[in-house]
């Protein structure tokens, strides 16, 4: 299984493109990694690796589908994603040496590219240029998501101001193609955000709505004491009186 | 017999003359027999509406209260005068204005009158003018000569603004509406301020006061500063409160034993 063809080579190059860090990359560095990724193969149910494992290395789906899973406190399984082809997995874990946060198993017959972090560190150390590339790229990523987080902010004060004017103006998160890959979480951050704002805003205005029903309230006692004082007089009863004899005389009439 | 109706509202600036000018005249362009008494003898308003002012030198509603004059001579005609109006002319309909002198309105406040005469006076006019419907334009509030038109009422109708005090106001109107045995009881909003939701209202208000609410007319500044102080149903028929006024007009007509 180890190596690749050159048959495979165009395929990897083409799957490597879509991860974050690899993107604006040139081709022939991506071939230079490329020569180091596996093809795996899992059957459904198959284990790509369990939460807590030494995160070693990356994952592309290159066909099938795979959950992303973890336990609940009972020890119950928790799904907290189905990812399939094109997706990546663990790429940080190249970088970061942290242990997996979540396990991940094949939900069906999946073919993936695995890099492993040793292979991935002998390049870097064997090819500077390369590793000059992939800082360049993650300094500009960096620069990108800032840039994403200064606008939400600016939009968190004006929402905290109850200024809802930048809605209209900004247009949601759009994914540029080749630019930003839907992987990028700051982009989706930013879209969440905005959705929140929508949301918060239609919420606002419905209340204001509502404070526009008006309310029908009666004191009913100030009524019953009000209707008594009127109804108590002697001139009360008599015009009772007198209204019930020119009723009944004008019924006569009809 | 025909009907007596009285235009009430719980306190004032509600726009009760205006309605009940405009109720009067709506039913006389139908070919009904119409007359209007203006028996908010502190305050009168409704004349100017139908082209009367202060160089009117006929009999008012004090002369006949004070003895002066039969209640026949104190109707004018609005059918054979209206100038401002040529959809009414040749109706029948009358007006039984207040003195708007304010020498003879403060005797009246001062002396009183009988009550009974007034009582005598309108079923008196009822039968000498044939009239289908008397209109009542009566005083805010719920003084003795209120009590009286509305205890005397076949129909009361009962303006209200879309806010507290006229809501608990209503109240007790329709409270006293009900003791003295008025057969029938309708509410009107008026000057309803736009942004509200007025289906939601009527719900709540035919629910408190279990009466059909049978017009909501909006605010209508143009009415507020109505120079020409004119009907406003007959110069502008097209306007949101006319055809508002033309729904609450319907149901008076559409009330049993009034047409004869």
């Amino acid at each position: 299984m180890k190596g690749l063809n050159s048959f495979m080579g165009q395929e990897t190059i083409a799957q490597l493109k879509k991860i974050n860090w690899f993107d604006g990359l040139p081709d022939d560095m991506l071939a230079v990694l490329s020569q180091k990724a596996y093809k795996r193969m899992f059957k459904k149910d198959d284990i790509l690796f369990h939460k807590g494992d030494e995160g070693a290395s990356l994952f592309v789906i290159l066909s099938g589908r795979v959950k992303i899973v973890t336990q609940d406190v009972d020890n119950n399984e928790v799904i907290l994603n189905k990812v399939g082809t094109g997706e990546i997995i663990g790429e940080m874990a190249l970088l970061d040496y942290e242990p997996r946060s979540a396990g991940v198993v094949a939900l069906e017959k999946t073919a993936a590219l695995e890099l492993s972090r040793k292979d991935f560190m002998e390049i870097m150390k064997a090819q500077p240029d390369l590793a000059l590339s992939l800082i360049r790229n993650l300094s500009s990523r960096l620069r990108h998501n800032t840039s994403y987080i200064e606008k939400i902010t600016e939009m968190s004060r004006r929402v905290a101001r109850g200024d809802y004017s930048f809605i209209g103006e900004t247009q949601p998160a759009k994914k540029k193609k080749g630019k930003i890959s839907k992987e990028d979480k700051i982009v989706q951050l930013q879209a969440e955000f905005y959705a929140m704002v929508q949301g918060v805003r239609k919420r606002e205005e419905e209340w204001e709505k509502q404070v526009q029903k008006l309310t029908l309230q009666i004191d009913e006692s100030k009524r019953k004491r009000e209707f008594e004082e009127i109804t108590s007089s002697d001139f009360y009863a008599n015009i009772k009186e007198q209204a019930k004899k020119i009723r009944d005389k004008r019924k006569d009439k009809k | 017999m025909g009907q007596i109706i009285s235009i009430h509202s719980f306190r004032g600036g509600t726009g009760k003359s205006n309605v009940t000018a405009n109720l009067a005249a709506q039913v006389a362009l139908v070919d009904k027999r119409v007359g209007v008494v203006d028996t908010d003898i502190q305050s009168p308003g409704i004349h100017v509406l139908f082209g009367l002012d202060e160089t009117h030198t006929g009999n008012t509603l004090n002369d006949f209260l004070h003895g002066k004059c039969t209640i026949r001579e104190v109707a004018f005609p609005v059918g054979d005068n209206s100038r401002q109006h040529v959809q009414l002319v040749g109706k029948d309909l009358w007006l039984f204005p207040s003195s708007i002198r304010g020498r003879e309105i403060s005797q009246i406040l001062r002396e009183g009158f009988d009550i009974n005469l007034l009582n005598r006076g309108l079923q008196t006019l009822m039968s000498e003018f044939d009239l289908d419907y008397l209109f009542i334009d009566t005083h805010p509030g719920l003084n003795e000569e209120t009590l009286l038109s509305i205890a005397i009422s076949d129909l009361l109708i009962v303006i209200l603004r879309p806010d507290n005090q006229d809501f608990q106001g209503t109240a007790v109107t329709v409270d006293i509406a009900r003791s003295l045995d008025v057969p029938n009881l309708q509410l009107m909003v008026n000057k309803a301020v736009p942004g509200y939701d007025y289906e939601d209202l009527k719900e709540q208000i035919e629910g408190a006061y279990q009466a059909p609410l049978t017009g909501i007319l909006p605010l209508n500044f143009e009415l507020a500063d109505n120079a020409s102080k004119d009907l406003f149903t007959l110069s502008n028929p097209e306007h949101a409160w006319s055809q508002e006024l033309r729904t609450v007009t319907e149901a008076i007509l559409s009330v049993d034993g009034g047409a004869k």
